[in-house]
């Protein structure tokens, strides 16, 4: 397929996805806030930090503290704000614009659930449903960016463009949840005074961010630490926010795209270092604790980085 | 009971598509018996319904070049016009023949120059119209055919005449909201849509498709035919996706071509793959930066020795805005005449060209009776309404048409014909000023009419202009399907 098709199916994936992420942490955060024991700034600052806002924040509160404790401030920051490019609202515009770019690409199924998302997300109902039924709007959010993507499963060609997709969607997964495993393992573990109940209760916040509840208490039967919970989002293969699982949908979709055997086609040292990050996540033969969980989370984040370079300079025609 | 259609009064003095003075035209009878007997409330509901599923399609063009991308729905009013099948058979007819004549034209001037030798044209009204490419001369494009996809602009005068307005010969614009249009309708009316029998449009994409695969250098099955856009921000981005999307080829922008050995490649993400026929809707200037402006960045180097070189087919074919210049269109029956030995079947509006002397002299002196337009200008743009236009205006363009004459024409403003059109604040139905463009496909068996049209409407009015930067709107095309009247 065409270079820039395939990059504007990529960030199509990857706006999505990440427009749904915003809306679970805010959601989800949101809810930890009204009941934990904890200092406000404890709960929101990793929520910008993840966003990769930390700075664009700071010059907004022009030096006042107390905004990173206010809660109100930071989901209407990451929510709505037209300013802020992690916004929900951007996210949302930036995935219509990367369809509509590629309009001929996608089904009329999928491009018109996005449109009527980016509508409303431009529109008065989207102010409304957020400062009237916060949680309302962030369900919005998730199940409209569900169903765009399931309609592209369901009504698109499962060909290249929708491979680009996916691996798009994968990628921004790895990164999102590396992410916000590492701020919130920090911050968690890092809380003077720490309290049994607290501290569960925050690791089952993180793990409902994720809608990785449930399924972990069935992997691990209630023993809920910072070690049975990294272990689980960084390797279960069979959990879809899981990074392992990511990993490897995203190796499998480029391996789709570029066969292995392929030599005499562009994109062989992208899938190789794709490959060797699969390969990594893998591991069981490792402690996860402390510090350990941050080097392997920083890693992981670099290497998706690296790894959306060079799809852009070997399959997206970017040098 | 007051129906929509009974309090309906056409203007005096212009010819209305659906009605007479005495009530709607026979030939309409099974559609007008439905239409008419609703409501003000129905027709507002329906009217709102087409809105909100144009919208929500993202049947959309582009408002400015911003980052925002501002995107509006073209206007659009629910009430269809419609055309008799005899008067559709007789402009099918009327275009085949324009067409083929328009076609010999061009490979003439492009060619031997037989026309001007022979004195039926002046030369200096061809060879200085500013799309005249003279570096063309000589090339032969794919696939012998020029004229690719043309979309003529029709008027109808107050005896009901059909007249042709203009030739749109370089990229005509328009006809995804004919197909769209179309859908909107089944939507809103599907008994009325089924009771008048209407020809569909919906297949013209295919047919399009089939007229590009025709010209490839290298027919069979590796033929690569793709959509060449200048991009999202463009303002008919969606019409250029659309037909993308409806032939099932790749829509390409300029970055995504380069050009080999007089070969096209489309980089793609397995590699370079070679490009048979490019349909481009970009202005012909912004082709190729070797060939057209040589400061500019946009556009594919070297795509035009690949033409010359006979290596790929372009449609529309570049250099025909000579053809379809307004100073050359007064001449256009004299060309049938030459190029056909045939006696034109279609009108057109008499014209005065301000390069010959006695017509210029005749112009300025009556410029509050005449529309004056620049030929190389469009979209309702460098054009006076002299009858509407102030003192200053008026002698504004009486000093421009003395300064470049060969750049203006004059015509006596035609009364357009009206169609009952939705007034969404007063809830009812009242004249509006409309034309026609139907599209006409050209491969080398020949020409072929598509059985519709985009019908633009001058919304605002009292209004002459019907373009969509202007305040127009669109209209479904019903052409009915002939016999069998209920």
């Amino acid at each position: 397929m065409i270079s820039r098709v395939a990059d504007h199916a990529f960030w199509l994936g990857r706006y999505v996805e990440r427009a749904e992420s915003t809306a679970r942490l805010l959601a989800t955060t949101h809810n930890l806030a009204l009941d934990a024991e904890l200092e406000p700034a404890a709960c929101w600052r990793p929520v910008v930090v993840v966003a990769g806002e930390e700075a664009g924040y700071a010059a907004r509160c022009a030096g006042d503290l107390a905004a990173w404790g206010d809660g109100e401030r930071v989901e209407t920051f990451l929510a709505i704000d037209d300013e802020v490019p992690a916004s929900i609202k951007r996210s949302i515009a930036a995935a219509r614009w990367n369809a509509r770019s590629i309009r001929e690409v996608v089904s009329l199924d999928a491009w018109e659930a996005l449109n009527e998302l980016y509508l409303w997300s431009s529109g008065d109902g989207a102010r409304a449903d957020f400062a009237e039924r916060r949680f309302a709007f962030y369900r919005r959010v998730r199940d409209a960016t569900q169903l765009v993507l399931g309609l592209m499963r369901s009504t698109m060609l499962h060909d290249d463009a929708l491979d680009f997709i996916w691996l798009g969607v994968m990628l921004e997964r790895v990164s999102q949840t590396a992410r916000i495993l590492d701020v919130q393992h920090h911050a968690y573990t890092s809380i003077s005074n720490r309290h049994e109940v607290v501290e569960t209760s925050l690791w089952l916040s993180l793990l409902r961010s994720l809608s990785g509840f449930e399924p972990f208490m069935k992997q691990c039967q209630g023993k809920v630490d910072a070690e049975a919970v990294a272990g689980f989002l960084i390797g279960e293969v069979r959990f879809p926010r899981a990074i392992a699982f990511c990993v490897q949908a995203a190796y499998q979709r480029l391996a789709a795209i570029r066969p292995p055997t392929a030599d005499d086609l562009p994109g062989g040292a992208t899938l190789a270092r794709l490959g060797a990050l699969h390969e990594l996540v893998q591991r069981r033969d490792r402690e996860l604790r402390g510090p350990a969980v941050h080097e392997l989370l920083t890693l992981v984040v670099d290497e998706s980085h690296a790894i959306c370079e060079s799809l852009g300079k070997e399959l997206f025609g970017q040098g | 009971m007051t129906t929509l259609l009974s309090s309906y009064q056409p203007l005096p003095g212009t010819y209305d598509e659906l009605l007479t003075a005495d009530g709607p035209r026979p030939a309409f009878a099974r559609v007008t018996d439905a239409l008419g007997a609703m409501s003000g409330d129905d027709l507002a509901r329906l009217q709102q319904l087409a809105e909100l599923s144009l919208l929500q399609q993202g049947v959309t063009f582009s408002v400015y070049a911003d980052n925002r991308g501002t995107e509006k729905i073209f206007p659009f009013c629910v009430m269809p016009r419609l055309i008799a099948a005899a008067d559709f058979a007789h402009l099918e007819r009327g275009l085949e023949q324009r067409l083929r004549a328009l076609g010999a034209f061009l490979d003439d001037i492009y060619g031997e120059q037989r026309i001007l030798a022979a004195g039926v044209i002046p030369p200096e009204m061809v060879l200085g119209a500013a799309g005249y490419q003279p570096t063309l001369r000589g090339v032969k494009p794919a696939g012998g055919v020029r004229i690719h996809i043309a979309g003529v602009d029709l008027i109808r005068d107050p005896e009901g005449t059909w007249r042709v307005l203009e030739d749109n010969l370089r990229t005509p614009s328009g006809v995804s909201y004919v197909v769209e249009n179309r859908a909107i309708s089944k939507r809103v009316f599907p008994r009325i849509l089924d009771r008048a029998r209407v020809h569909r449009v919906d297949h013209y994409p295919t047919r399009l498709a089939e007229t590009l695969r025709a010209v490839s250098p290298r027919p069979g099955a590796d033929t690569t035919a793709v959509v060449l856009t200048p991009g999202p921000y463009n303002s008919a981005y969606f019409e250029h996706s659309f037909l993308a999307r409806t032939m099932g080829l790749e829509l390409v922008s300029a970055p995504d071509l380069f050009v080999d050995g007089d070969v096209v490649y489309v980089r793609t993400t397995r590699g370079p793959r070679r490009v048979d026929v490019i349909y481009r809707r970009t202005d012909e200037t912004f082709l190729d930066p070797e060939v057209f402006r040589p400061d500019s960045v946009l556009g594919v180097r070297g795509l035009m020795r690949a033409y010359a070189a006979g290596n790929v087919a372009l449609a529309n074919a570049p250099g025909n805005g000579v053809a379809d210049d307004k100073a050359v269109y007064p001449f256009v029956p004299d060309m049938i005449k030459f190029y056909l030995g045939e006696a034109p079947l279609l009108a057109q509006v008499p014209t005065l060209v301000c390069a010959r002397d006695d017509d210029r002299r005749y112009v300025v002196d009556h410029l509050d009776q005449l529309v004056v337009k620049a030929v190389d200008e469009a979209g309702g743009y460098g054009m006076l309404m002299g009858p509407q236009a102030s003192a200053a205006e008026r002698a504004e363009f009486r000093d421009r048409i003395l300064a470049t004459p060969r750049r203006y024409i004059a015509q006596h403003r035609v009364e357009l014909s009206t169609c009952p059109t939705w007034i969404g604040d007063r809830k009812e139905l009242a004249p509006r000023r409309v034309d026609l463009r139907p599209y006409v496909l050209t491969s080398p068996t020949g020409p072929w009419v598509l059985p519709g049209g985009l019908t633009r409407v001058a919304l605002v009015d009292g209004s002459y202009v019907v373009n969509s930067s202007q305040g127009g709107g669109s209209k479904d095309t019903w052409v009915l399907k002939s016999g069998g009247a209920i």
